[in-house]
């Protein structure tokens, strides 16, 4: 077992067990501070992958933007009046039964399939440079459609957060 | 790399159920959210994980947008759970029925 | 990619272009203007004729454009996209002008600049979605649809019906595209590829997996199913469409679900696609798409009819009669060849009219009477004959009766599934037209049959919304006999095909 191996371990099992608490915690905040966790496990992942900027663009965005915004949305929604941070859960058991089946149909599947691979064709070295072409040469048309989707964004959020 | 590429879908398999589990099973509109932000991320992992062993940068840049998008759909998001809030007192989803489900 | 090749692609986009400077205009223009809000109207319809201008040169015209990597691009610019892209324009063109005079939109006119800025996103977003054959575009596109109509669902001053919508929108919303986003991943581990063409090209080799791209095929097919609001993914439809403001409503059912259907036509017909044998499409071992396209309009249309039996409030039976039609249109794309493809060319110009006929009808009442229940309906059809008679028009249209437009729409479809030798599918379709029947001649009944309670009321259209609604009633009266051109427009559109 080398080092790659236990590092994968490590974030896997931080990434899995709180994706599993982010489901099953009642509490709204435990709920976003293992969510969290979660999102800092998969940025690990993505260092292992040779994903560098994408790492460092998953904490930027999810943790420094989403995570923020969700936590924003917990505290706005819950402190006005005091309504309990507790919540239910509904449907156990239907869903468990759903979700049991495709998981296995899932499960089985990404496991059982021949994925093509070209081996690690990806260099050691960063990946920021190339990921700029592609976004700037091949991907320019969307690029500059995130651009508008942002601004819708932020039109809408203002339209609708406005009284 | 030692590491098999299963292993990596058989994690973002994993957290995609388990996003599914939560939108499925919760009842606050914001866990459900959460949620939805697992399974996005775990398709990103899935990207992620092709595009190096393909060897193509095309899952990195897609994963990219993908955040961005995350990005602009929480802020929208959150501010339509907001002003449900405003009017309504709450963010069960159970008890937001005005409308028949 | 150089630059001149990225130039070279710029007149591809010329309709887009002028959407995304119409949105920033319009946030500009809101600025500027602070007392006369009713000149954005006037901005926003220019914005919609101007584009319309420039996609009219896009019919027959056939290239690709902002190619990613070989010489298939990410855009396709041909004559169904242009079709497509005309139709959303008309909509919104209609939809501008119902926004005029719907009290929704007037009682809320300090946000009238973001209305129409959100509405140009979102037909911008619809017209990326027509034309995509990147899976990246598709998914990016389809969000900044989704985006904008979550907000539109809630624009209004009606707040807790309305911010019930857009939660609900939301929620489903989010869900099936996260769903999409996984089944696109698969997609992309199984072929390396994001473009459509290429996917097919990949697909082609016989050692491609097959359960993997069925559960893949399946997992996007969510996310085009959530937009078409076919029947398993159809549950936000009545809510939504209920509790959105109606202009917003009688929008989203026609250009959402029409750039829906351009998705799925192209997701189908390039990637999956063998060869085409006298207009039937052979499609790859790896997904049978005909069972699937077959069981899922069975199950659309006959559950959008028969959850409309049971409904008071017009809006709501009409959202479900907008699943129904769904359902038909369904039918037709599960006949999979060319005619299938022109039968729901055809049937998509009719539905516009009609349907977005009801929804004017339905709003020009409810600015009145301030309801849109059933039995708040009854006996108006006197108080107003001309709103009366075209509501009637526009039901037997819907219902598929000669001899309106509805009737034409269905009958190609009909045709398409007899020449399939798909006979189980096409009674089950007449029956499913029987049973709408009883739900739209029950709001007939309750218009012309019924006896007004209280005192009677005064319903007057004014000038300019009997032009709009006459605009409305004469394609749906003229198409039903003369549709020759209709048809051969459809042909033609189809015969130069991107692919």
């Amino acid at each position: 077992m080398n080092l790659y191996n236990i590092i994968f371990y490590l974030f896997a099992a931080i990434t899995l067990v709180s994706a599993f608490f982010v489901v099953t915690t009642r509490n709204v905040i435990y709920s976003a501070f293992n969510l969290l966790l979660t999102f800092f496990g998969v940025a690990g992942i993505y260092v292992l992958l040779g994903a560098d900027f994408l790492a460092v663009v998953q904490i930027i965005v999810y943790v420094g933007g989403i995570l923020i915004l969700l936590l924003f949305g917990v505290m706005l929604t819950n402190k006005i009046v005091n309504v309990q941070i507790r919540t239910g859960a509904t449907q156990i058991l239907p869903a468990t039964i759903a979700v049991g089946a495709f998981s296995g149909i899932l499960i089985s599947l990404l496991v059982n399939t021949e994925w093509k691979k070209v081996g690690t064709a990806l260099p050691g070295a960063s990946t920021t440079a190339n990921l700029g072409m592609l976004m700037m040469n091949e991907y320019i048309l969307i690029f500059e459609l995130l651009g508008i989707l942002l601004l819708v964004a932020l039109i809408g959020a203002a339209t609708i957060a406005r009284k | 790399m030692t590491i098999p590429i299963e292993y990596y879908l058989i994690l973002s398999g994993f957290m995609f159920l388990t996003g599914v589990v939560g939108v499925l099973t919760r009842r606050n509109a914001i866990v459900v959210f959460m949620s939805i932000e697992l399974m996005l991320n775990s398709a990103d992992l899935t990207f992620v994980a092709f595009s190096s062993y393909l060897g193509n940068s095309i899952g990195q840049v897609f994963v990219f947008f993908v955040m961005t998008v995350a990005a602009a759909e929480a802020a929208v998001g959150l501010a339509i759970i907001i002003a449900v809030f405003r009017n309504k007192k709450t963010v069960n989803i159970d008890e937001i029925n005005i409308l028949k489900w | 990619m150089e630059l001149k090749y990225l130039f070279n692609s710029l007149p591809y986009i010329k309709p887009e272009l002028i959407l995304a400077a119409s949105l920033v205009i319009i946030v500009v223009a809101d600025l500027i203007i602070t007392k006369k809000k009713e000149l954005l109207h006037y901005i926003a319809l220019a914005g919609i004729i101007a584009a319309g201008y420039f996609v009219l040169e896009q019919f027959s015209m056939n290239a690709f454009a902002f190619s990613s990597s070989g010489n298939k691009g990410m855009l396709t610019v041909d004559s169904m996209g242009a079709f497509f892209k005309g139709l959303v324009l008309t909509a919104s063109f209609f939809v501008f002008l119902f926004s005029f005079s719907s009290n929704e939109i007037n009682e809320s006119r300090s946000k009238l600049g973001e209305y129409y800025a959100l509405l140009f996103g979102m037909i911008l977003g619809m017209f990326f979605m027509i034309s995509a054959s990147d899976l990246i575009l598709v998914y990016v596109s389809m969000e900044l649809v989704s985006l904008s109509s979550y907000v539109l669902a809630g624009i209004t001053k009606q707040s807790l019906r309305n911010s019930e919508a857009s939660l609900k929108y939301l929620i489903y919303g989010a869900v099936s595209s996260g769903i999409m986003l996984f089944g696109i991943s698969l997609i992309f581990g199984i072929t390396g590829s994001t473009n459509l063409y290429e996917i097919n090209y990949i697909l082609r080799s016989p050692e491609t997996n097959r359960v993997i791209l069925l559960l893949a095929g399946l997992l996007v097919f969510t996310g085009i199913g959530y937009k078409i609001s076919a029947a398993p993914f159809h549950f936000w439809t009545p809510d939504v469409y209920e509790g959105a403001p109606i202009t917003i409503t009688a929008f989203l059912s026609v250009a959402s679900k029409s750039a829906g259907f351009v998705l799925l036509i192209r997701f189908i017909k390039v990637a999956f696609i063998q060869n085409s044998l006298n207009g039937y499409w052979q499609l790859l071992p790896a997904v049978d798409w005909k069972t699937i396209l077959l069981v899922l309009s069975i199950l659309t249309m006959t559950l959008g009819n028969f959850a409309a039996l049971w409904q008071d409030n017009l809006k709501r039976m009409l959202a479900y009669s907008s699943i129904a039609h769904a359902g038909y249109m369904l039918a037709a794309m599960a006949v999979l060849s060319n005619q299938g493809l022109i039968a729901i060319l055809i049937y998509f110009a009719i539905y516009l009219f009609m349907n977005l006929g009801a929804f004017f009808v339905v709003m020009l009442i409810s600015n009145k009477i301030g309801s849109e229940e059933i039995d708040n309906f009854d006996g108006l059809g006197y108080a107003s004959p001309f709103l009366g008679v075209s509501f009637a028009i526009f039901l037997v249209s819907l219902t598929g009766l000669p001899p309106t437009a509805g009737f034409i729409g269905k009958l190609y479809i009909f045709i398409a599934l007899v020449d399939a030798k798909m006979f189980l599918l096409s009674v089950i379709m007449v029956l499913n037209s029987v049973v709408s029947l009883y739900y739209y001649m029950r709001v007939l009944k309750h218009l012309f049959l019924r006896k007004a309670e209280g005192a009677p009321i005064e319903l007057k259209v004014s000038f300019p919304n009997a032009v709009v609604l006459l605009m409305l009633v004469i394609p749906v009266l003229v198409l039903g006999l003369y549709f020759t051109p209709l048809v051969e427009f459809a042909k033609n559109s189809i015969s130069v095909l991107g692919f």
